[in-house]
């Protein structure tokens, strides 16, 4: 039961971070039926752009006074997303628009995508380095429990994680339900020629939403970051499980991304390690595989994924 | 409707970034020409090149550093004593620590024909990749540091290491952890050449001791051991061995003290590195590490090469630098060996570091018929002790 509990607490850390990355995915189809695939890269600059501020402020790590950590943490995020949403931003000016603007057939996004994709990864690992494990600096104590649940411990990284993610899902579910922007953002998902007879402004209504998506997978960069390491080539396992989260949930589909993030995530900790006979009955060597399988799998039973698809409709 | 082709192309676009990202993973590729050999004390003998290949730059880059450091130490000592008869350079090929990188590091060495032996490659998957085109070429192969317990048995032709191979050094770790009483072991491998050798040595042996083994594999590319580290706790082994390289298992170091877990924790010598401390701060205290080699800084017939090491490079020696600086140095005996004998091709070095007799500062260097080391090897334990690697003793005392 303790297993469980540590498992299921492991597995909500990592989902946690896909739902953030898949939301990016999923906003970006829903306004233009592209999967944005350099958006893996966005959830890396993200990491790096926090790296820079982060790093500035406390050095190579220190202790700081109690009321310094969350200042610290919330400098972090805002610079990930920051740097999350002036990349993504960048991304539709330089990749998309030019093509849309032509009529480009879907495909072109798509290579376009994937050129993005390494050309900023290269690019973060000529301007930075190579190395797969930076680390961000240490200025609290990650490790220290928490709160422990029937004896599974529960780290400050952890509930930090979950908390800010769960947070930040709200206030996107909020932002597009219920403003203005959202509005529009759900208008041009439904019918984008109709939005635009309706004064919608389809370019600057796109253009938003790559902000939001890359905003929220920048800072998924640095929660990520955080926790574990960071690297230029960091975004691409969470990028395509993230992918397969936002599939999961229905693409296209707000909700159904945050909970195809988490759901897999904790599927992906919790089926390897499913004791049988004393030991792990899969191993943990098959997490990856797990996850795809348990993707494949839902897809044959709901081909649209467990909400289904459109934004506009769902959301 | 439209949406589910649009699905399909996802799909294939997905597959597509799959491929094309296994082949992105790739790291800075230095130029590694020139070396730094000077020619002070040069004679009119003509001019000999030794290669050496390994990482020279990307995430293993440390090794290398270790390595071609004390090639080129040796190789600027024996010019300068002007005794050679010739002169000898040093070609620097930099193949990333890679498999797929090292094809290109062999055919920048095998295009200078001055090239009579390399020194490398330092890992054993880059050996499997290029041990062949070596062989072919019947160019002379010594590595100081890939231990891979099977590059001996695939018919390489010009192979050579001065080191233990993974085999004698994961059963004297297997034996060690035995005789510490343990009934369970956690063993992960990294899925590379040389963690899964050494993992599978210490688990072989294990399982003979009568210790019960739990065995997982972990990919390389892994960031978040979470899981993993949560199996070993859970597993209540009592003692765990990691298979694989420092970076990695620094990561894994942090994950497993984040929960807490109390066993015994050991990796081979692809753990023992500053990367791994640097990585792994505080959580890497109290691993031990076996390795077929020599602690330059405490050994007493390396002190001279310790000194010589640390003026020329402002760093004390580190992790398989003094068995580079035998192996280079053996492959200067076997050049004047052949040079002493006749013309020197790259057949004539062959023949004479298979036959080559040279006492080195880490061991006696001899070959037997399959490259293997033939002279007595020692495999030695260490551990990391507040955020330092110190040596324990030889592996085979301790208790």
């Amino acid at each position: 039961m303790t297993d469980f509990l540590n498992y299921l607490i492991l597995g909500l850390t990592r989902g946690s971070m896909y739902a953030l990355i898949a939301l990016g995915y999923t906003l970006v189809y829903g306004v233009l039926q592209l999967i944005n695939f350099a958006h893996s890269e966005v959830f890396m600059s993200g990491a790096f752009g926090s790296y820079i501020i982060i790093h500035a402020v406390v050095g190579d790590g220190k202790s700081l006074p109690w009321f310094g950590v969350p200042l610290v943490f919330i400098l972090g995020l805002g610079s990930g997303a920051l740097t999350g949403a002036v990349i993504a931003w960048s991304l539709e000016r330089v990749a998309y628009r030019p093509l849309r603007r032509r009529g480009a057939p879907k495909l072109a996004f798509l290579i376009s995508a994937i050129g993005m994709s390494f050309f900023l990864s290269q690019l973060a690992g000529k301007l930075f380095n190579r190395f797969t494990n930076n680390q961000f600096p240490t200025y609290f104590q990650q490790n220290r429990r928490v709160l422990s649940i029937a004896g599974a411990d529960v780290s400050v990284i952890q509930l930090t994680l979950i908390v800010t993610a769960v947070l930040m899902m709200l206030f996107l579910d909020r932002l597009v339900s219920g403003t203005k922007l959202g509005r529009s953002i759900r208008g041009v998902a439904e019918d984008a020629p109709t939005a635009a007879l309706m004064g919608i402004n389809i370019d600057k209504t796109i253009s938003r939403t790559f902000i939001i998506g890359g905003a929220l997978g920048g800072a998924a960069g640095f929660l990520f970051g955080t926790a574990f390491t960071f690297s230029n080539i960091m975004g691409f396992l969470p990028g395509v499980k993230a992918f397969a989260a936002a599939v999961l949930g229905g693409i296209g589909n707000i909700r159904g991304a945050m909970i195809g993030g988490l759901l897999l995530g904790v599927v992906e900790n919790l089926v390897p390690t499913a004791p049988w006979n004393g030991h792990a009955w899969i191993g943990i060597g098959w997490t990856d595989v797990v996850a795809f399988v348990v993707l494949v799998l839902v897809l044959v039973v709901r081909p649209s994924g467990i909400l289904g698809e459109r934004l506009g409709r769902a959301a | 409707m439209r949406t589910q082709s649009l699905a399909k192309i996802a799909v294939v676009g997905m597959v597509g970034v799959l491929a094309l990202t296994a082949c992105s993973n790739s790291k800075k590729s230095g130029s590694g020409l020139g070396g730094g050999a000077s020619s002070s004390g040069a004679t009119s003998g003509g001019t000999y090149t030794i290669a050496f290949e390994g990482p020279l730059s990307g995430d293993n880059q440390q090794l290398g550093i270790n390595e071609v450091n004390a090639a080129e130490l040796a190789v600027k000592q024996a010019n300068a004593k002007g005794d050679l008869g010739f002169t000898l350079k040093l070609l620097k090929a930099d193949d990333v620590g890679d498999p797929s990188k090292a094809p290109a590091a062999a055919a920048q060495v095998l295009q200078d024909n001055t090239v009579m032996g390399v020194i490398g490659p330092s890992f054993s998957g880059a050996t499997k990749a290029v041990g062949n085109t070596y062989g072919d070429a019947g160019l002379a192969v010594i590595t100081p540091s890939a231990s891979n317990g099977t590059l001996q048995t695939l018919g390489f032709k010009t192979f050579h290491r001065i080191i233990p191979n993974d085999n004698v050094e994961g059963t004297q770790g297997a034996d060690w952890l035995a005789r510490k009483g343990l009934k369970k072991v956690f063993v992960v491998d990294d899925q590379s050449d040389y963690g899964k050798g050494v993992a599978d040595a210490v688990q072989n042996e294990l399982k003979a001791k009568g210790v019960t083994v739990t065995r997982s594999s972990v990919d390389a590319k892994t960031t978040d051991y979470g899981a993993a580290a949560q199996s070993v706790k859970s597993s209540g082994a009592g003692a765990l061995f990691y298979g694989g390289y420092d970076a990695q298992a620094a990561l894994f170091a942090k994950a497993l003290k984040a929960v807490n877990y109390a066993g015994i924790t050991a990796g081979g010598n692809g753990v023992k590195s500053s990367v791994f401390t640097k990585g792994a701060g505080d959580a890497g205290n109290g691993w031990y590490f076996t390795c077929g080699c020599l602690d330059a800084t405490i050994a007493a017939n390396a002190k001279q090469f310790t000194a010589d090491y640390t003026k020329a490079y402002n760093t004390p020696p580190s992790t398989y630098s003094p068995e580079a600086f035998d192996a280079t140095n053996a492959l200067i005996q076997a050049i004047k060996d052949a040079k002493a004998k006749g013309p020197v091709t790259k057949a004539s070095v062959l023949a004479a570091v298979n036959a080559v007799d040279y006492q080195g500062i880490t061991t006696e260097v001899k070959f037997g018929a399959d490259g293997e080391p033939a002279g007595a090897t020692t495999v030695s334990l260490y551990t990391q002790k507040a955020g330092q690697i110190v040596s324990v003793g030889l592996l085979k005392d301790q208790s």
